[in-house]
């Protein structure tokens, strides 16, 4: 056994016990509570969905008139491709889910202040890929759901002042939906966000452990006890754990809903109702409240509210000694956001 | 929680995985058990559709058993899929809590099949409805019934006969093929059809007088006319605007597509003495292949891809419609797609379509082509890749030949002839314009309508005695032997009563045809014809009368 450790530390000079020392890093106690553990959960489903984005790629067939047919092989006829497929949608759902419920933890438990800003900026690039890639994924299947909310997200972005358009022709490969539109979404999907979020994620970890998880001292605790436990193999056991969970579950989903098809992509017919997908609820609902223009640019707005948040909330926190100002700013924001999402699920236009 | 427990949960998971994913692979087994037809698919009733099926399967059960046995239901597609009617739709009723439509329109089968329904609405088949204002129905209408009611001559023992409804040919012959214009009776005795509906683009009716006059039952469902309705003619008139009907040939409720690519399902229609297409199917190789090979068709398979699936003989389907390994498989449900010759009216037209799929009968060039949108050669080139998965390129080509020389041999020859004869004949006013009141109406339809086209029909499918006994043979004998004399017995009518001049100008008509060299023999006589004829089977035979 040694000769075989001599024969790679000689090839891979590397120092193990010290490589150990550097990723074994001490982790909070608090992280032994489930819902510290959101951020492990969209990192886990991320993979997931690599895996089975690069089975599906071996078959899919991004071009108007060979996407829907593709996709239908995939589900009909493909040996376990039902599976994949339907593991692959309900992984990013859940992703979206977890990504949301992660960035809800960090807001409310303030670990975006100060010395953490940048890796809160990073994290909403991170939500913002994942809520991308969720849309370009339902584009691709080429029904009518994917082609008609392509084009709706084309128009919203037309109205985006000065550089509207071109941003339009960029999407879209052209004026409107054509035959280059798909192969754009599936570079996208594929290759540019993934890429992108695989990097993003590197920053964030490595921003994270940089900084350090930020710690919490629960009240019960007290102040002399042991205040870290072992990433391996304690937090490892625990990420494993839920890991699992998260399998079981996408596989009971996969098995118990498949996913469907819609009728196939119809640019002749326009749907009586159409409707995106549950994460797109609020910002469609917020469309429909204002004229095209006025929501997509209190929209941009809000988004750079949340990007820049931690600035402002350090300003707020400062202008109004209350130092949870954040939090009761948080509990509105979110009242909103499921009165909204509720809202739009609840009427048919 | 320690270590222990926490490796213990691990493996208690790991487990549960494990087993959830070989229950992934019974699912797929189970899936592909299916498929081959080693197992009868597994049918799950969607919930929607629950009370239907329960209640049905006592009163229609053929319905439901039907259903079971369609992919339809394999796939959970369930009674309210198909027949939920949307608010604004003028067939629309309530029924046991769900608001549904009797009649399932093309324009609902394309909510899923929206390609197959686009290819389908620019088909012949779709327009096949547009026989309610042509010729033939007035032979129906009129000339076997009759447009209005009228009263019976005498009792008929055992059933009360009150009037004799005159449309009854039409109800129950034409329009059973060509489709109905759907009806509903209206409060006042009339009758609601898709023209007083006016549909919008939805296919909701815009002239709410017009819903208001239908006559609706107890329940509130409205009545049918019952001369419209029931009716799966292909070219049905629906009340939403669309036309057609997709059950025409994927008979209802089990939609199947191997009954739909066999013969028998186009023989509903495309039989009998004016378009015997499935006679002669039946007399050409291709059909006798069919007879013999029926086992090796795969008809069951789930795409029928030719060259792939199957190669043992061609059906109606395979040429017109279906995929095949030279064009990926994909199929059409534009029927005229590959044909490059119509053969319905009585000159044969090239196929050449503009954008609307109609046919250009422009005769100037530059014009012609700036209209054609699809051409005659496009179309065969398409039929020819299907021909050139059992015949060589020459053989193709060499039958094509063939065929066209037999059309236009018909066309120069005798339909030409035959329609300038009648023409004149009316232009001189020799005989009405009402059509089927004189004998020579009947012979001229009887000659293009009938003879006609079963020679060309005969031509096109390969069947050489329908060519030739049932064609080109009648047409000759009743040009010649009932035509011409015909045409001339009315000029001598004519000049009997002082109308030198028209019976004259239809002579001449007459005379210039039969003064071609192709009618010459029947005015000059043909004893030099027969005389080599006599020879050459003297040459072969040995003697002279065989």
């Amino acid at each position: 056994m040694s000769h075989v450790s001599n024969w790679i530390q000689k090839r891979i000079p590397v120092d193990f016990n010290k490589l150990s020392d550097v990723t074994n890093e001490p982790v909070p106690n608090h992280m032994k509570l489930w819902w510290f553990c959101l951020g492990g959960t969209p990192a886990y489903l991320f993979m997931v969905q690599i895996i089975t984005g690069i089975l599906l790629a071996m078959y899919y067939q991004a071009g108007p008139s060979v996407a829907y047919e593709s996709v239908r092989y995939i589900t009909e006829e493909v040996a376990f491709g039902w599976y994949i497929r339907s593991l692959h949608k309900w992984a990013s759902i859940l992703m979206v889910a977890a990504v949301i419920l992660h960035q809800m933890r960090v807001y409310f438990t303030g670990a975006y202040r100060k010395p953490r800003e940048l890796n809160w900026m990073v994290g909403m690039f991170l939500l913002l890929c994942t809520l991308i890639l969720g849309f370009t994924g339902y584009s691709l299947v080429f029904e009518q759901l994917s082609y008609w909310g392509a084009t709706v997200a084309a128009n919203i972005t037309d109205t985006i002042p000065v550089l509207g358009t071109i941003m339009k022709k960029m999407l879209l490969g052209g004026d409107g939906y054509n035959e280059h539109t798909l192969s754009r979404f599936f570079i996208l999907h594929g290759a540019v966000l993934p890429v992108t979020m695989i990097l993003l994620v590197v920053v964030h970890i490595a921003l994270i452990r940089l900084h350090g998880v930020t710690e919490f001292q629960s009240n019960e605790e007290p102040p002399s006890s042991k205040r870290h436990f072992d990433f391996f193999p304690d937090h490892v056991l625990t990420e494993l754990m839920l890991g699992l969970v998260l399998m079981i579950l996408l596989s009971a989903l996969a098995t118990v809903f498949p996913a469907s098809m819609g009728p196939v992509a119809s640019p002749l017919q326009t749907p009586e109702v159409i409707k995106p997908e549950w994460y797109f609820y609020v910002t469609f609902r917020w469309l429909k409240l204002f004229s095209l223009t006025t929501a997509v640019v209190s929209m941009g707005f809000i988004v750079f509210i949340m990007f820049v948040w931690p600035f402002i909330d350090a300003w707020l926190v400062r202008r109004t000694k209350v130092s949870e100002i954040s939090v009761w700013i948080g509990i509105v924001a979110v009242f909103i956001i499921v009165a909204m999402t509720v809202w739009e699920a609840a009427v048919q236009h | 929680m320690s270590l222990r427990t926490k490796q213990t949960i691990i493996a208690g998971l790991s487990l549960i995985f494990l087993i959830s994913l070989i229950y992934v692979q019974r699912m797929e087994v189970v899936r592909r058990q299916e498929e081959s037809g080693i197992i009868k698919p597994h049918i799950a009733v969607p919930s929607s559709s629950q009370d239907c099926v329960s209640c049905h399967l006592n009163s229609t059960p053929g319905i439901i058993q039907h259903w079971e046995g369609s992919t339809h239901a394999e796939k959970g597609i369930g009674c309210v899929e198909c027949h939920q009617a949307q608010k604004g739709d003028v067939d629309g009723f309530t029924h046991y809590g769900q608001f549904i439509a009797t009649i399932v329109t093309p324009r609902d089968c394309a909510q899923c099949h929206q390609n197959v329904a686009h290819e389908f609405e620019q088909s012949h088949h779709s327009k096949a409805g547009n026989i309610l204002a042509s010729l033939d129905n007035f032979l129906a209408e009129t000339v076997e019934g009759s447009r209005e009611v009228f009263n019976p001559h005498s009792p008929t023992p055992g059933k009360a006969v009150s009037q004799v409804n005159g449309m009854a040919s039409a109800f129950s012959g034409c329009l059973q093929c060509h489709g109905s214009k759907i009806g509903f009776k209206a409060e006042d005795g009339g009758m609601i059809t898709v023209d007083d509906l006016k549909p919008d683009k939805e296919g909701h009716p815009t002239v709410q007088k017009a819903v208001s006059r239908i006559l609706r039952d107890s329940e509130g469902k409205p009545i049918f006319h019952e001369g419209t309705w029931p009716n799966t003619g292909i070219g049905r008139l629906n009340l939403d605007g669309s036309k057609g009907s997709c059950s025409a040939c994927h008979s209802r409720h089990d939609f199947s597509p191997r009954r739909a690519r066999q013969p028998e399902n186009c023989g509903k229609c495309h039989l009998g003495p004016d378009h015997p297409q499935k006679e002669i199917y039946e007399e050409s190789k291709h059909g006798v292949a069919y007879r013999d090979l029926k086992h090796k068709m795969n008809l069951d398979s789930e795409k029928w891809v030719l060259g792939k699936d199957y190669s043992a003989a061609p059906t109606c389907a395979t040429c017109h419609m279906s995929g095949h390994s030279k064009n990926d498989g994909k199929i059409t449900h534009d029927v005229g797609e590959r044909i490059s010759w119509t053969n319905r009216p009585p000159v044969s037209l090239v196929m050449d379509t503009d954008k609307d799929h109609k046919i250009v009968v422009e005769t100037d060039p530059g014009k012609r082509a700036e209209k054609i949108h699809d051409t005659a050669l496009a179309k065969r080139n398409r039929m020819k890749a299907v021909c050139t998965h059992c015949h060589t390129p020459s053989y193709v080509n060499g039958f094509y030949k063939q065929y066209d020389d037999l059309v236009i041999l018909y066309n120069e020859k005798f339909a030409k002839s035959g329609k300038k004869i009648i023409a004149s004949l009316r232009k001189e006013g020799l005989i009405t314009k009402t059509q089927f009141d004189e004998e020579i109406e009947w012979t001229w339809f009887y000659l293009w309508h009938h003879e006609g086209r079963r020679a060309r029909h005969g031509a096109s499918m390969m069947a050489p005695d329908y060519t030739h006994w049932h064609g080109m043979f009648e047409v000759a004998d009743r040009f010649y032997m009932e035509l011409i004399p015909q045409a001339r017995e009315i000029a001598k009518h004519a000049s009997k009563e002082g109308l030198d001049l028209k019976s004259s100008r239809v002579n001449r008509v007459i005379d210039q045809i039969l003064s071609r060299p192709e009618h010459k023999w029947f005015k000059e006589g043909a004893e030099d014809a027969m005389k080599k004829i006599r020879k050459n089977m003297k040459s072969r035979y040995g003697h002279r009368d065989v």
